[in-house]
């Protein structure tokens, strides 16, 4: 008997949805191609900022739109870029070396910042969607206005807590080096929390809560009931932070700025400064190749967008509904 | 049997341990730094024990007669309103043109979604980099290659920095540069609230005879005035403290360096430039903008009523 409600149940709403189709929500199919159109039209200049950037990595000049089809295109900027002959003007060389160790530095710092990420917010995250603590309510409000504050006033206080701590490391450089690497990543890691805590909480929202209920009923521990039931539902959204986690520790620019450039003395590189050292010496630099370097950095977050783009999305939106 | 300690300790320390180290205690030093002459990273000096009210008299007597913090402090408030404007109102012609889009019952939307989505996702370098070309003062600039071979201008026009232009040229590029970015953040969320509107409305209004202009005021419009209230307040606070993305077209000289500096960007320049730096200083600049975001997060909380978002957890036994 309850199945055949059931089943009526849906065969009404499918035939509720059908008349409801039937009216045209948007007047015709042709303006809603047309408003495709107009959209279009209005992203072209940003899509033609891009293809430029790109298109004069390849060139012997930078591209600038008319004169598309008047430049030269050849793999001469990569191979120059590669090779280390990123300012030939001046003369000043890099090695190969550099500019491999430069890519890894960007890595490094990308990995540390999603590591550190995912670790602490899944964790917090659990914790504040399903257990009952004191100041819960006090701490959540605290941690999304932390969110919202000025990052400057931070980072010179951070800083200063850096030249600190790092004094009696002064001596041997590598100490120096790898504790320069360990701060960038847990000082940019700590600015993307906020929002992660606050994401990782929606995604566990939305889990149902019975299972686990059950788990912890037959006498399963928290710490077990979170780790076997609860974590694998959320992959999906533990993906997602992490992808935003990389991309932040990935396109970062004041952080490895301030603590890897400032910080040691100019001796550990990522791609950001680079392309600010080599684009602040106008007179010595030589753009096409800024371009590649630029293009190069460009590319993981353009294949993170074009693989997991709904993902993404979704995220951005769960996480903003909470 | 219970526990002696909440076991929520455990799943939280890690995050509160970042938090404290990396804003509670950088907060109260930032103050603290304020009252102290502190200068070029001098931080075994002895500066650090000398408490002083220096800074914020040096401070008030620069915003009152220094032209170049006049500068400063009129590019705030123009960047933060113009571009607020630009991305909420963006923001919502985006979301609202990609609603009525999907409404036609194809997903035309996501690839525009995601496209608008870029900007934010770009590193920082590469993003300065593409308007560093843009706005390049030679005729190798885009702009100005454009416009030449469109007849608009006869020679090359240093966009950022020409003095006939200071200072409408450089406010123009920073409000493009970082209008770009933050128009993302209301587009995603308007979008989100506009397709969690029950369809039934649509087709309501549809059938009793509203053209796309009226289902906009009067349907879909008025249901946005929460997410509208909230992508104001939020932006409004990013924006009064951002500088990342304008940091290195000063550096570049593509804008005017007090045209073209939000405080924000003037505070972290002060602090970490690289010859005389004085962090004192700054870092009274800087507790000024705290106390302004404060205030307005302050606001912003009771205007948007977040206690609706911290509902009771239902995890426990």
């Amino acid at each position: 008997m309850a199945r055949l409600a059931l089943r009526r149940a849906r065969a009404e709403a499918r035939a509720a949805e059908r008349v409801m189709g039937d009216v045209e929500t948007l007047r015709s199919a042709r303006r809603a191609y047309l408003l495709a159109a107009v959209l279009g039209a209005a992203s072209l200049p940003m899509v033609l900022l891009y293809l430029l950037l790109v298109l004069s990595s390849f060139a012997d000049t930078i591209v600038t739109g008319p004169d598309i089809l008047e430049a030269r295109y050849s793999l001469d900027n990569w191979l120059m870029f590669f090779r280390g002959e990123v300012a030939p003007a001046a003369g000043r060389l890099y090695t190969t070396a550099d500019i491999l160790a430069t890519i890894a530095n960007t890595a490094i710092v990308a990995l540390g910042v999603t590591a550190v990420v995912v670790f602490t917010s899944v964790l917090a995250g659990y914790a504040f969607s399903r257990m009952r603590f004191r100041w819960r309510r006090g701490l959540m409000t605290f941690i999304i206005l932390l969110h919202a504050f000025p990052g400057v006033a931070l980072i010179i206080a951070v800083y200063a807590m850096y030249v600190w701590s790092s004094m009696p490391l002064a001596r041997s450089e590598g100490a120096m080096v790898a504790y320069a690497f360990a701060f960038t990543v847990l000082a940019r890691a700590s600015l993307e929390l906020p929002m992660s805590i606050w994401l990782m909480k929606g995604f566990f929202d939305r889990i149902p809560w019975e299972v686990e209920w059950s788990a912890l009923i037959d006498g399963a521990s928290r710490l077990r009931a979170w780790w076997q039931i609860v974590l694998p539902q959320v992959k999906p959204g533990i993906a997602a932070l992490a992808i935003f986690a990389f991309l932040a520790g990935w396109e970062d620019l004041i952080y490895v700025h301030v603590f890897l450039y400032i910080g040691t003395a100019g001796k550990v590189k990522t791609l950001a400064t680079l392309i600010e050292e080599l684009t602040a010496n106008i007179e010595t630099s030589y753009l096409p190749v800024v371009a590649a370097a630029g293009t190069l950095y460009l590319l993981p977050t353009i294949l993170f967008f074009v693989l997991t783009q709904k993902l993404l999305l979704e995220a951005y939106s769960g996480g903003l509904k909470a | 049997m219970r526990p002696r300690v909440n076991p929520a300790l455990f799943f939280l320390l890690p995050a509160l341990t970042l938090i404290a180290v990396f804003y509670v205690v950088p907060l109260a030093l930032s103050i603290y730094i304020g009252f102290t002459p502190l200068r070029n990273w001098n931080i075994a000096g002895g500066y650090l024990s000398q408490v002083t009210l220096e800074n914020y008299e040096r401070l008030f007597h620069m915003v009152m007669y220094d032209p170049d913090i006049g500068k400063v402090v009129a590019t705030t408030v123009v960047f933060t309103v113009v571009t607020l404007a630009v991305n909420v109102l963006g923001g919502l012609a985006l979301a609202l043109t990609m609603y009525l889009m999907d409404l036609s019952g194809r997903e035309l939307s996501l690839g525009f979604r995601t496209l608008w989505m870029l900007p934010r996702m770009t590193p920082i370098a590469v993003y300065s980099l593409m308007w560093y070309y843009f706005f390049l003062p030679g005729e190798e600039g885009i702009l100005n290659s454009i416009a030449m071979r469109l007849g608009l201008i006869d020679e090359p026009v240093n966009w950022g920095n020409d003095p006939d232009l200071l200072p409408y040229g450089a406010w123009a590029i920073l409000v493009v540069v970082n209008g770009l970015v933050g128009v993302s953040f209301g587009m995603v969320v308007f979008y989100a609230a506009l397709r969690s509107i029950p369809r039934e409305q649509i087709v309501a209004a549809r059938v009793d005879g509203a053209s796309t202009l009226h289902l906009v005021l009067y349907i879909l419009i008025p249901q946005l005035r929460w997410h509208i209230t909230y992508v104001t307040v939020w932006q409004l606070l990013s924006l009064l403290t951002t500088y990342a993305h304008i940091f290195l077209l000063v550096e570049w000289g593509a804008v005017d360096e007090f045209w073209g500096s939000n405080w924000a960007l003037y505070v972290f320049n002060k602090a970490f430039a690289l010859g005389e730096s004085d962090q004192g200083l700054a870092a009274a600049a800087a507790t000024i903008l705290v106390l302004i975001g404060a205030g307005l997060g302050v606001l912003a909380l009771r205007l948007m009523g977040f206690g609706r978002m911290m509902a009771e957890p239902r995890g426990e036994v």
